[in-house]
């Protein structure tokens, strides 16, 4: 009996070894992408940014913002200015995302020709931030465990190695049927990202155009949205980054969003 | 004269900029409207510069905003909306000079908004920041964590700017019998008539909210009538309307937090003291006084990449009289939609003031198109309703106008 058992223990242990080391070797999709979102990027950063949308003509148009972010533990704080066009110059959004699990930020936008601060509603996340090809979620952490992860492949794009992950949504309501990412492997940066719309049809393909080590943080300072499907793309460029600078909190309150870049 | 130093000031304006590194923006417009009814005569025609001069040198900053309305077949209006200087120290800013003051969180209602009076010039017409008007004082707040003590001061009394006596938009008279209507009698400029008004305000995740307090003047006369009154057959045969600045306190207070995809908002005062004219003849001047509630609460959602908000304002005498001309309770329902089209180059608005008591309404849709950055077409029209009420009294100006803004 106890042999029998014995035989058992060791052929468990040689089936389920490999296993185990292949699971080591070749991480799992949440993996890939939990270490995505948990990339370090310092306590604060600033920096502008430029965004330049491009329509199907060729027609540009550029937005500026300068703007400042602060990890203060449960909450991540973050404040925009905007400097151009002319006629949104001084309009300052202001977001507080929160860690705790089904907790919607807190977002408020000052209108200078009004001089009022208004509480908005962080609900549509699908709608596009500024006219650009960038939704709002796009431009947030979405938190790994939203989705279900699969890895496809690996491979190498431009020159780095990368794992191919396809993320499908939990919630059948999300505005994207799945998402597939290339990810660098040791960087843990997504370096090219497809999204599929409602129908499963590829609807904008996100494509890092730079990044850099910053302060032993990996930064992605430029980055570019196209939707395939109408054409037109979104440039996004960060420029004048400063990170762990000591932004103070006291930035990101209604004194600030109403006082402007001073 | 004066236009002289007008055009004298815009000349100097750029040299004295380049030199002292002052940011400058603003924006030229050209605005024609035209009436639906009346052979579609022109309700406006004006051309405006509107200039935003600023300079900030870090613990001080200054802004001055000049504007100019020039109209073809009228006298050139040039005027200073804000001219103020700020002082910013660790935890209080000082602002002093003139400014615009805006309170509350109502959108197109005014209620705890009452430190900036209004230029009514074309009702409610115009862009809400050239609606409200700077008033010169010292505004000082205090700032603690997510918390803000303001105090106001003001040491001149502003009243709201009315429409022409001639104009399309002065309010229609509700007198039976011929009346002369006096200029408003001035409040004397002392500190014994000054204003005063205190605010506590909060933003927090859960909710952000303002307790108010102001003693004041009411921006608005109360109508003051004598009556000529035939003594033969004792029957009214004429008016004097004498409009009166009175003092008003009131305190009040708004808040906005969100539930899901809603926005809820409210806002509400108690006005004590105010004015009210009046039809019975114990009142020698046909005016009483009476306290009086305002207040309204809103909702705001996003539905199909619509805006849409709504507001229920109400306004309630207390210990009512039935001979006061205004109705004990006054109800109106603000509506907006809105939606953004190609890239937010294009926007769709409709809003409307929908008075319940006269079945009245002002609707306003409107058309947005930035054919660059910066560059606005912007057509639209007021639809008036009714023909009682604060907007159907003008249910002969219906219009359409066309806007040209080149922001800069």
């Amino acid at each position: 009996m106890n042999s029998l058992k014995t035989n058992y223990t060791l052929i468990l242990f040689f089936i389920i070894l490999p296993v185990l080391t292949s699971a080591q070797e070749k991480p799992i999709g949440l993996e890939v992408m939990q270490k995505v979102y948990d990339r370090p990027d310092g306590n604060d950063m600033q920096s502008e940014l430029a965004m330049t949308l491009t329509n199907s003509r060729g027609d540009q148009r550029v937005r500026k913002i300068r703007q400042f972010v602060k990890d203060m533990g449960q909450v991540e704080k973050k404040i925009m200015f905007f400097l151009s066009p002319a006629d949104v110059r001084n309009t300052s959004f202001m977001n507080w995302s929160y860690d705790e699990i089904g907790k919607d930020d807190d977002q408020w936008i000052y209108l200078p020709a009004l001089k009022k601060t208004k509480r908005i509603s962080s609900d549509s996340k699908s709608d596009y931030f500024m006219g650009s090809d960038f939704t709002y979620d796009d431009l947030g952490d979405r938190h790994p465990t939203d989705d279900t992860h699969k890895i496809l492949r690996q491979e190498n794009l431009n020159d780095e190695a990368c794992y191919v992950v396809e993320s499908t949504p939990k919630n059948e309501d999300y505005m994207y049927s799945k998402t597939i990412s290339w990810v660098i492997k040791d960087k843990w940066i997504g370096l090219k990202k497809e999204f599929y719309d409602e129908d499963g049809e590829l609807l904008k393909i996100l494509t890092v155009k730079s990044f850099s080590k910053i302060k032993d943080y990996w930064i992605i300072s430029e980055s570019e949205m196209k939707n395939v499907q109408k054409n037109h793309t979104t440039n996004m460029k960060l420029q004048d980054i400063k990170i762990d600078f000591g932004i103070e909190s006291n930035k990101f309150t209604e004194r600030m969003m109403k006082r402007g870049i001073k | 004269m004066r236009m002289k130093i007008n055009w004298v000031f815009m000349l100097v304006l750029p040299v004295v900029l380049t030199a002292q590194e002052i940011n400058l923006n603003g924006y030229v417009r050209q605005y024609t409207g035209a009436l639906l009814q009346s052979g579609n005569e022109y309700s406006i025609v004006q051309n405006t510069l509107n200039l935003n001069i600023e300079q900030n040198r870090n613990k001080v900053a200054l802004k001055a905003n000049p504007y100019i309305y020039q109209y073809p077949s009228k006298e050139m209006e040039f005027a200073v909306r804000e001219a103020y200087m700020d002082i910013f120290f660790e935890s209080v800013d000082v602002r002093i000079g003139k400014q615009q003051i805006i309170w509350g969180k109502a959108d197109g209602v005014f209620i705890t908004d009452i430190i900036s009076p209004k230029d009514l010039s074309e009702f409610l017409l115009r862009d809400f920041s050239e609606i409200r008007m700077g008033v010169t004082g010292a505004k000082l707040s205090w700032y603690k964590n997510d918390n803000t003590f303001e105090f106001v001061w003001l040491p001149v009394f502003s009243p709201t700017i009315m429409p022409a006596a001639d104009g399309i938009w002065f309010p229609r008279l509700k007198y039976t019998v011929p009346a002369t209507v006096n200029a408003p009698q001035d409040v004397t400029a002392s500190l014994e008539n000054s204003e005063a008004f205190a605010k506590f305000s909060s933003m927090r995740s859960l909710i952000d909210y303002e307790l108010m307090a102001g003693f004041a003047w009411d921006d608005d006369p109360a109508m003051h009538l004598i009556k000529q009154v035939d003594p033969q057959t004792m029957q009214l045969t004429g008016l004097t309307v004498n409009p009166q600045y009175h003092r008003l306190a009131l305190g009040g207070g708004s808040f906005s937090t969100t539930m899901g995809p809603l926005v809820l908002r409210g806002e509400g005062a108690y006005y004590h003291g105010k004015y009210f004219n009046t039809a019975d003849p114990k009142y020698s001047k046909a005016v009483v006084q009476k306290n009086y509630l305002h207040y309204l609460l809103g909702l705001e959602h996003t539905l199909w990449n619509w805006k849409l908000s709504g507001q229920f304002i109400q306004q309630a005498i207390l210990d009512y009289e039935k001979t006061i001309d205004q109705d004990e309770n006054e109800n109106t329902i603000t509506l907006l939609a809105r939606r953004d089209f190609l890239r937010e180059t294009l926007t769709l608005e409709l809003f409307s003031y929908i008075g319940l008591n006269n079945n009245d309404a002002l609707i306003r849709p409107r058309l947005y198109y930035d054919l660059s950055d910066g560059f606005e077409l912007q057509l639209g029209a007021n639809i008036f309703t009714g023909d009682a009420g604060s907007f159907g009294q003008y249910d002969e100006n219906d219009m359409v106008y066309a806007k040209v803004k080149y922001s800069f």
